[in-house]
């Protein structure tokens, strides 16, 4: 796969994707965490929770991960909605991040979010003036 | 143009780092005009890697805001560029270079410096430094920084000097 062909996976918390949301799009590449609640060693199917989100994780394509129930994991993958409109996040990476404080990362999200839209509304302001 | 911070690895983000525009100086970049920046410090998920022994190793790093392309040259016992450098240096780097190489995986958080360059016009970052971190905090922190140094720092270099 050439790097073109992949995007970044935007962050996102898993409350955040239901079916209103500019996120939840079928190809869309996201980066999600949560606990892992449920792993199928058959199906590679991993469905992971945060708070009372949950979303399944397609896992075949990872090599050297093991899943631990209780541990904390992040995927960087697409979404894929499937007919019945559930969707499914296609990892292509995944790692263990027991340990990172959940809270920081929420409230880190707003404030990039924050600073995101300041830096576009200044670069175009900028672009006017020029 | 401020030119406190081009011989400093000013810590980025991904969005932040491929918004930077070129200057006549192909070695320099503008930030919104007011900052000019020759080094960067990312720090992100690696995402894709392809390896060319000898030569090179090209890399993305995605911190979540943006995919930044690095590029690791392995190319030091062969390239004319350091024929004329002494050559126990020269392996010293190499194998540096090579260790790096090694250390870039699928999936490892990597904090990258190196120049900022450009090629085929977009952004992309020469290697010259590459950390693993093992803190699933690291990201989150890094980002924090980055955004405490943008507001404090590098949208403000330009009408007085960054403390």
């Amino acid at each position: 796969m050439a790097s073109s062909a992949i995007k970044s996976g935007a962050l996102v918390t898993l409350a955040e994707l239901h079916s209103s949301s500019p996120f939840f799009k079928d190809g869309t590449s996201l980066r999600v965490t949560g606990k892992l609640q449920d792993y199928s060693v058959e199906t590679a199917i991993a469905t992971v929770a945060d708070g009372s989100a949950i979303l399944k994780v397609d896992t075949q394509h990872l090599r050297d991960l093991s899943f631990r129930v209780g541990s904390m994991y992040q995927f960087i993958g697409e979404l894929c909605i499937h007919p019945d409109n559930e969707p499914i996040l296609q990892a292509r990476v995944g790692r263990n991040v027991d340990g990172l404080d959940l809270n920081l990362y929420h409230q880190s999200l707003q404030l990039l979010r924050q600073f995101q839209t300041d830096h576009m509304n200044n670069q175009s302001n900028n672009l006017k003036q020029s | 143009m401020n030119k406190s911070l081009q011989t400093t690895h000013v810590k980025l983000l991904a969005f932040d780092l491929l918004s930077l525009n070129p200057t006549s100086d192909p070695t320099t970049f503008s930030r919104s005009a007011t900052l000019l920046l020759s080094r960067a410090e990312i720090l992100g998920t690696v995402t894709f890697r392809d390896y060319k022994p000898n030569k090179f190793l090209k890399f993305t790093v995605d911190d979540g805001t943006g995919l930044v392309p690095c590029v690791l040259w392995l190319n030091h016992l062969t390239s004319p560029y350091f024929s004329r450098r002494d050559p126990a240096s020269v392996r010293v780097v190499a194998n540096v270079a090579t260790d790096f190489a090694s250390q870039i995986k699928i999936g490892a958080v990597a904090r990258v410096r190196g120049r900022i360059a450009s090629y085929r016009g977009d952004v992309q970052i020469t290697v010259s430094d590459v950390v693993i971190e093992k803190d699933p905090n690291a990201e989150v922190l890094h980002c924090l920084d980055c955004l405490r140094l943008a507001r404090k720092c590098y949208d403000v270099v330009a009408v007085r000097n960054c403390k």
